[in-house]
């Protein structure tokens, strides 16, 4: 079950969050002969050597381990996309849509379990750890931008890690600012030191006094 | 009710404030002469005195807070600076006290931000020793989701066998 790990901080542990990433399917090159998977979650395989086959990376990992198949890395881990993503991100503000929900969370059991199968893995590592830089300092000049007035925040195309590393944060802060900012709105005293958010009030607020 | 047991609210509420009395009290247990006691913020006796503004938001503390709001030291003044607040500004009547908490709270979030998600444990104990009590959970929060996840990427096998020991060993054996 979710949030097992630490209720109060965050409703997920990075180790949960890897457990969801191993549901993304991969492209494997088995090199055994064997039956066709009937699982839960839909039936994989049959599996022939040398012909790619579409399975979960959690049984791919797995096969890798037991030397039973090579992965075939995700068409954006390769020096040349991931050089094109960096780019993308350095230029805008916006976060870049190329990269998958669970890239983080991918690219490191690939790193971890596939070392072998990833072409110039030095170089990939490290420029998905300065793509994933740019994009963190991304998210903290949008949080920046906050003020009382803030309600929701959006963030486009934000991953799953770096969406689970700013939560804890950002619902304390956003408590907060609900918190302060409602004396402004609602002179009723009994209602100052109320902490629910107040989703109800979406009309743009009046303008701070200097 | 819901804060009825947070430890944090019923600190916030030792507070003291001074006031003035408007009614004559008897029974109250203090010196008749003196016109002033001290009472906890948050007891308001049917407009029975009223409440002066606490130390914490005076004038001295506001112009720190509209000069470098995120340099001043709020801890030392109040733990508790936005709780009390909050709670104080109807009591005491005073309008101004909810902008100010406001302002010094979106300028000092900033700070807290930038901070809680690079900066190291050790460099940021000098700035921590400023925050309110708001404000360090929100930085602990972050510190520690950080913290988890720098040790989860580290995690796993990372360490890697030099490929001249295993050839070493085979030769041997």
């Amino acid at each position: 079950m979710a949030g097992q790990s630490d209720p109060h901080l965050s409703l997920f542990s990075a180790d949960e969050l890897e457990f969801i990433a191993e549901d993304e399917m991969v492209e494997i090159v088995p090199n055994l002969k064997m039956d066709a998977l009937n699982l839960i979650s839909g039936d994989f395989g049959p599996f022939v050597p040398q012909i790619t086959t579409q399975v979960p990376l959690w049984l791919a990992v797995a096969l890798k381990k037991r030397g039973k198949c090579s992965i075939r890395p995700p068409e954006w881990i390769s020096v040349d996309k991931l050089t094109q993503v960096l780019e993308a991100e350095r230029e805008s503000q916006e976060m870049s849509e190329k990269l998958p929900f669970h890239y983080v969370e991918i690219s490191r059991l690939l790193f971890d379990h596939a070392r072998d199968d990833i072409p110039d893995v030095y170089m990939v590592r490290s420029l998905i750890e300065d793509i994933r830089d740019v994009r963190f300092h991304k998210v903290e000049t949008d949080l920046e931008a906050f003020n009382g007035r803030t309600i929701a925040v959006k963030i486009k195309n934000l991953s799953a890690m770096e969406v689970n590393i700013v939560r804890p944060f950002i619902r304390r802060a956003l408590q907060a600012f609900c918190k302060h900012d409602s004396p402004e709105l609602i002179p009723d005293p009994e209602r100052v030191s109320d902490r629910r958010p107040q989703v109800a009030n979406n009309a743009p607020r009046r303008q701070l006094r200097r | 009710m819901a804060k009825y047991y947070d430890i944090d609210d019923i600190i916030t509420e030792e507070e003291i404030v001074s006031v003035i009395f408007q009614k004559e009290a008897s029974g109250v247990g203090i010196d008749p002469s003196s016109e002033t006691d001290y009472i906890e913020a948050g007891s308001k006796l049917r407009q029975a005195v009223s409440v002066n503004v606490p130390p914490c938001f005076n004038q001295n503390t506001r112009l720190e807070i509209q000069a470098d709001s995120a340099c001043v030291d709020l801890r030392s003044r109040c733990p508790f600076f936005y709780e009390f607040g909050c709670k104080v500004a109807p009591l005491v009547g005073d309008r101004t006290i909810g902008f100010l908490l406001l302002s010094a709270f979106k300028n000092r979030y900033k700070e807290v931000l930038t901070k809680a998600h690079t900066a190291a444990f050790t460099a940021a104990s000098k700035f921590w020793s400023i925050l309110t009590k708001e404000e360090i959970n929100m930085y602990e929060a972050a510190q520690s989701s950080m913290a988890s996840f720098k040790k989860w990427r580290m995690g796993g096998p990372r360490l890697q066998k030099a490929s001249v020991l295993g050839r070493k060993r085979k030769s041997t054996e």
